[in-house]
């Protein structure tokens, strides 16, 4: 465990009654890496990424974020300064103008008095732009978000997370409704960010092409486990037909 | 296979037992002369009569209108007392504002649930007539027998509808690091909005009618001059009162409509 860790994984696990959601495994990701998470579906990629959130807690094992425990992290408060998620584009909320969703942001910062003020007289009024223009929406500030295109709620999603302006990036799935296209400009724009303000950014990707084109390391989970760790550009389509093999042939096969 | 096409036809079954029921109830219905009692046919031609002919006189008008504020009044001063009390009970009742679902969440919540389970048990009627019989016949006896059973049935329904906002978005604003208080305001009541507000404007076309039955016990109002008219056989003058009660539920309901469109637009 060095001090350049964003992330360090020692043999967490989770249950889900039956089912064996993660077993136990170690990781580290670095401050400033930018990690894609892929595998089939049911893999755990979205378990993991709610416990790297502190959202749930390891069942065994200890995750450590910024070398703290995550189950350490009692005030929510304090957790959203280190970590911050972005979902598929339904967290966002829909009858709310655009620039309320984008300020929600900073409600770790605020108290009752200013969140309540702020629905009349927007408060960092200035956060709120900048991240918007960053992501390309500074027209629509006043917009009613649910009126917005899934692309674009996405961006005032990313717009949210600049303010709430967290150490770690974790992405679920971010583009998984989107088309190709747009999928790719929201990759595009999360990464550059992650990049551009050295952050940590671990996302879960279906599309294999995105993860291997825009991060730098690619996990592949798989059954719970880690299925392969490797810089993005040695990974053959070899081990992505056998990373999602489906398990009848696997288990024929041995 | 046999099991699960019963299961189908079941409700076929219901409608049909029903419908007999119905139909065999039509038999046990003396169809004679007791239907309608003596001088029925007579007084129904007369309130027909009244009600093709109302009395649109300048006194009867005049009268009409004053009633119909002072119901208009009972009404809305009950209802913003109902609102308050709702909400608030409402909000405590659902469990949005306690952090985990521990021992103490199921007290408080079942707590607050039970409040509003006693405060709409009673009817506003029964309220009016107690308060009637400890303060007297005030203003203040027709609203807060509107306001108390009014609180218990807001603040079930409001509750309802808080505890079925989606839940993802404010699992994004908890990420966000956003108290319960903040959750309130940022998620909870963005998304109820509109059906509390579409709620509350259907308690209060309630509201306007209970507080027009409540002047029949002499608290003033349209449903006095109602009762009066009615005991001196002046059909047409019931006619215009009972005009002025349904343009007031008429222009309440228009009313709620525009809030809503543009609040869901």
């Amino acid at each position: 465990m060095t001090a350049s860790d964003a992330i360090t994984i020692e043999q967490a696990a989770k249950r889900y009654g039956g089912l064996q959601a993660i077993a136990p495994m170690s990781l580290r990701i670095k401050k400033g890496e930018v990690v894609a998470l892929i595998g089939p579906s049911g893999a755990g990629k979205s378990t993991l990424l709610n416990m790297l959130a502190a959202i749930e807690l390891p069942d065994t094992g200890t995750i450590l974020l910024d070398e703290k425990t995550t189950s350490l992290y009692r005030n929510p408060k304090d957790l959203a300064k280190k970590a911050g998620i972005i979902r598929q584009q339904f967290d966002l909320v829909g009858p709310l103008p655009v620039i309320h969703n984008v300020l929600a942001g900073k409600l770790a910062d605020w108290g009752f008095w200013k969140s309540l003020w702020s629905f009349i007289f927007p408060q960092e009024k200035q956060a709120a732009m900048k991240a918007l223009e960053r992501v390309g929406l500074s027209d629509k500030i006043y917009d009613r978000t649910a009126r917005l295109s899934g692309g674009e709620q996405q961006r005032v999603a990313l717009a949210r997370l600049l303010v709430q302006n967290p150490e770690v990036i974790l992405a679920d799935e971010p583009v998984s409704s989107l088309d190709p296209a747009r999928a790719k400009d929201i990759i595009q724009i999360l990464v550059s960010l992650a990049k551009s303000e050295n952050k940590t950014l671990v996302a879960s990707l279906h599309s294999l092409d995105l993860a291997k084109m825009h991060f730098d390391r690619v996990i592949a989970l798989r059954d719970g486990q880690i299925f392969f760790d490797r810089k993005s550009d040695t990974i053959t389509t070899e081990d992505l037909t056998q990373l999602y093999q489906l398990t009848e042939q696997k288990q024929n096969a041995t | 296979m046999q099991h699960k096409l019963m299961y189908f036809h079941s409700k076929t079954i219901l409608t049909i037992v029903m419908l007999l029921t119905f139909i065999a109830s039509l038999f046990s219905v003396e169809w004679g002369g007791e239907l309608v009692h003596a001088g029925g046919w007579t007084t129904m031609l007369q309130m027909i009569q009244g009600m093709l002919q109302p009395d649109f006189s300048l006194e009867i008008l005049k009268l009409a209108f004053m009633s119909a504020w002072i119901t208009l009044a009972y009404a809305v001063a009950g209802m913003t007392l109902a609102v308050l009390f709702g909400f608030v009970f409402g909000v405590l009742s659902s469990g949005i504002l306690l952090k985990n679902r521990g021992a103490s969440h199921y007290a408080v919540k079942n707590f607050f649930r039970g409040m509003l389970g006693f405060l709409r048990a009673i009817h506003e009627l029964v309220w009016a007539l107690l308060f009637v019989a400890a303060t007297g016949i005030s203003p203040f006896a027709a609203i807060f027998a509107i306001a108390i059973p009014y609180s218990g049935i807001l603040g079930r329904v409001f509750s309802d509808i808080f505890t079925n906002v989606p839940e993802k978005p404010l699992q994004s604003l908890r990420a966000n690091g956003a108290t319960r208080l903040q959750q309130l305001l940022y998620g909870y009541l963005p998304f109820a909005a509109p059906d509390l507000i579409s709620y509350a404007f259907y308690r209060f076309e309630c509201a306007i009618r209970s507080s027009a039955i409540m002047s029949f016990i002499g608290l003033g109002g349209l449903g006095f001059q109602i009762q009066l008219s009615m005991q001196d056989l002046h059909y047409d003058e019931v006619w215009t009162f009972l005009i002025f009660l349904i343009g007031m539920v008429m222009i309440v309901d228009l009313w709620s409509q525009m809030l809503r469109k543009r609040l869901v637009a």
